[in-house]
C-alpha cells in the first residue's frame, strides 16, 4: 500500500540546517495498523506528515498505490484524498457547521452531490454518536467531539489509509477513551492506519506493528507483543522504562 | 437676513440643493467603484505576499512569476503609501490619463490608492489564520485554490472586517479632495454654493452632516455583517 525508502528530511531554521529524519525505510500494507512511538523531538510526526507530503520530504521516495508520490508530476490532491490525516489539534473549520465540515471537500471535489454528503455525513455522525450535533459549530464542542467528528471528516472521502498525528494529545483525560474506541472501531473494520501516539494501551491493543523512532531513525520495529515485552534496543528500554 | 433666509438662499433658491444631491451622487459612484476595485486589488496582492512569503518559508523554491509578481506588488504597496492620495489623483488625471473621464479616472485612482492599504489588511487577515486550517484543507484533498478560497479567505475576512471598514470609512471622506480635478463631489457641491451665496456655514454644515451619515451607515453594515459571522462563536 505504502512504501517509505530512505527518507529524509530537513528544516532550515536559524541556527542552520535540522535533520529530523535521516533515512527512514518502512512498507506498510493494506489492513496494517502501524502505532509509532518514539520521545519528542524524534520526528515522529514529521514522517507522518511526509506520508502526505505536508511536508516536502528532502531526500527519498513514498511510493502509494504503485506510484512515487514525490515526483513532481504527481496530482497530490488527488492523493491526499485517499489518505485521510487527523491532527491533534482537530483543525475543524470553525466558521462552518458540523454537517459543513464534513460535505465540504466531498462537495467541492464533485465527488457527491450535496444532498449525497449530507445523507452520508448524517450516516457517519450517527456512527460516532453525534448525530445530534450536524447543526453545531465547533466552538461549541467538546474536544473529544471534535476530534470524532475530524474523523468523520477525513472519512467522507472514503481514504484508503488514515494518519492519525497524536490524535488523543490535545484531549481532556476523560475524553481520550470516546476517540480512541472510535479508532479501535475504524481498526476492526480493516482501514489501514499510520498512528503517532502517546497511547500505549491503544499501541498494544490494536497495532500490528509498532515502530519506535529515535533521533530521525527507526530504531526497532516489531509486534507490540514483542517490542513492549522484550525491547531489543537501549533506546527502546529506556523510552519505555519512563512511559509504561 | 434671518436663519431661514440664509437657509432658502443656500439650498432653495435657484435649486442649490442640487449640488449637493448631484454632488452625493458622484461622491457614492466613486466611492463604490473605487471600494470594489480596492478589495479586488488588495486580495490579489495579499495572496501574492503571502503565498511568496510562505514559499520562502519553507524553503522550496519560489517560481520566477510568483517573484516577479512580489516584486511588483511590493513597488505597488510602497509607492502607493508613500505618496499623498490626492498627488496621485492629479498625476493618473493630468499627466497619464487624460481622455479619461473624469469620474472614471477617480475611481480608478481610489481604487487603486485603496487597494495598497485593503492588501495589508488582508495579508495580516489570511496570517491570522491557523495553518493547520490550511494543512485540514489540503490534507482532505483540496487544492491550494480551493483551500484559499473556501477556508481562509472567509475566516480572514471575519478576522479583519473592523479594519476594513475603517479603510472604507478613510475612503468615503478621501473622496472629497476630487474636486481638485475637477470633479463636482458632495464636498465641491457645497463649496460652490458657498461661492454663489458667499454664506459658508450652512452648505458646509450640511455637507459634513452626509459625511456623517453615510459613515453612521456604514458602522451599522459593519455591525450587522459582525452579528452575523460570529454564529459559529456562540458555545
Amino acid at each position: 500500500m505504502i512504501s517509505v525508502k530512505n527518507l529524509h528530511k530537513s528544516f532550515h531554521t536559524l541556527k542552520g540546517r535540522a535533520d529530523i529524519l535521516k533515512g527512514i525505510d518502512v512498507d506498510i500494507s493494506d489492513g496494517e495498523k502501524v502505532v509509532i512511538i518514539g520521545p519528542s523531538g524524534s520526528g515522529k510526526s514529521t514522517f507522518l506528515r511526509c506520508l502526505n507530503l505536508l511536508e516536502k520530504p528532502t531526500e527519498g521516495q513514498i511510493i502509494f498505490d504503485g506510484e512515487d508520490i514525490t515526483s513532481s508530476n504527481v496530482n497530490i490532491d488527488k492523493v491526499r484524498s485517499k489518505m485521510g490525516m487527523v491532527f491533534q489539534h482537530f483543525n475543524l473549520f470553525p466558521n462552518m457547521t458540523v454537517r459543513e465540515n464534513i460535505t465540504l471537500a466531498p462537495v467541492l471535489l464533485k465527488l457527491k452531490s450535496q444532498d449525497e454528503a449530507n445523507e452520508e455525513a448524517m450516516a457517519l455522525l450517527d456512527r460516532v454518536g453525534l448525530k445530534e450535533k450536524a447543526d453545531a459549530y465547533p466552538s461549541s464542542l467538546s474536544g473529544g467531539q471534535a476530534q470524532r467528528i475530524a474523523i468523520v471528516r477525513s472519512l467522507a472521502m472514503h481514504p484508503s489509509m488514515m494518519l492519525f498525528d497524536e490524535p488523543t494529545s490535545a484531549l481532556d483525560p476523560e475524553m481520550v477513551g470516546e476517540v480512541l474506541s472510535v479508532m479501535r472501531e475504524l481498526a476492526d473494520e480493516g482501514m489501514t492506519m499510520a498512528v503517532v501516539t502517546h497511547e500505549m494501551r491503544f499501541a498494544r491493543d490494536v497495532a500490528s506493528r509498532v515502530l519506535f523512532l529515535d533521533q530521525g531513525r527507526i530504531v526497532e520495529e516489531n509486534t507490540p507483543d514483542e517490542l513492549f515485552d522484550n525491547p531489543q534496543n537501549e533506546r527502546t528500554k529506556l523510552f519505555l522504562s519512563k512511559v509504561l | 437676513m434671518s436663519l431661514s433666509e440664509h437657509l432658502f438662499q443656500d439650498f432653495i433658491a435657484e435649486k442649490r440643493y442640487m449640488y449637493l444631491v448631484d454632488g452625493l451622487k458622484n461622491t457614492v459612484i466613486i466611492t463604490a467603484g473605487a471600494l470594489i476595485l480596492g478589495i479586488i486589488l488588495g486580495v490579489i496582492a495579499a495572496i501574492i505576499r503571502v503565498q511568496h512569503q510562505n514559499k520562502k518559508n519553507s524553503s522550496e523554491k519560489t517560481g520566477p512569476v510568483l517573484f516577479i509578481l512580489n516584486v511588483i506588488v511590493n513597488f505597488y504597496l510602497t509607492v502607493i503609501r508613500g505618496t499623498p492620495t490626492i498627488v496621485q489623483l492629479m498625476i493618473l488625471t493630468f499627466a497619464i490619463w487624460k481622455s479619461g473621464q473624469p469620474i472614471q479616472v477617480a475611481i480608478v485612482a481610489f481604487g487603486i490608492n485603496s487597494g495598497a492599504y485593503v492588501a495589508e489588511i488582508i495579508r495580516s487577515g489570511i496570517q491570522s489564520v491557523d495553518i493547520g486550517q490550511t494543512e485540514a484543507g489540503r490534507s482532505l484533498g483540496l487544492s491550494e485554490r480551493m483551500t484559499l478560497q473556501k477556508i481562509v479567505l472567509p475566516q480572514a475576512f471575519k478576522n479583519v472586517a473592523p479594519a476594513i471598514f475603517n479603510e472604507f470609512i478613510s475612503l468615503v471622506k478621501e473622496t472629497s479632495v476630487a474636486g481638485y480635478v475637477g470633479i463636482q463631489d458632495l464636498t465641491k457641491g457645497g463649496d460652490i454654493i458657498r461661492s454663489q451665496t458667499y454664506d459658508a456655514f450652512p452648505p458646509l454644515l450640511a455637507v459634513a452632516l452626509i459625511y456623517l451619515v453615510i459613515v453612521i451607515g456604514l458602522t451599522q453594515v459593519l455591525n450587522i455583517l459582525e452579528r452575523r459571522m460570529a454564529r459559529s462563536d456562540i458555545r
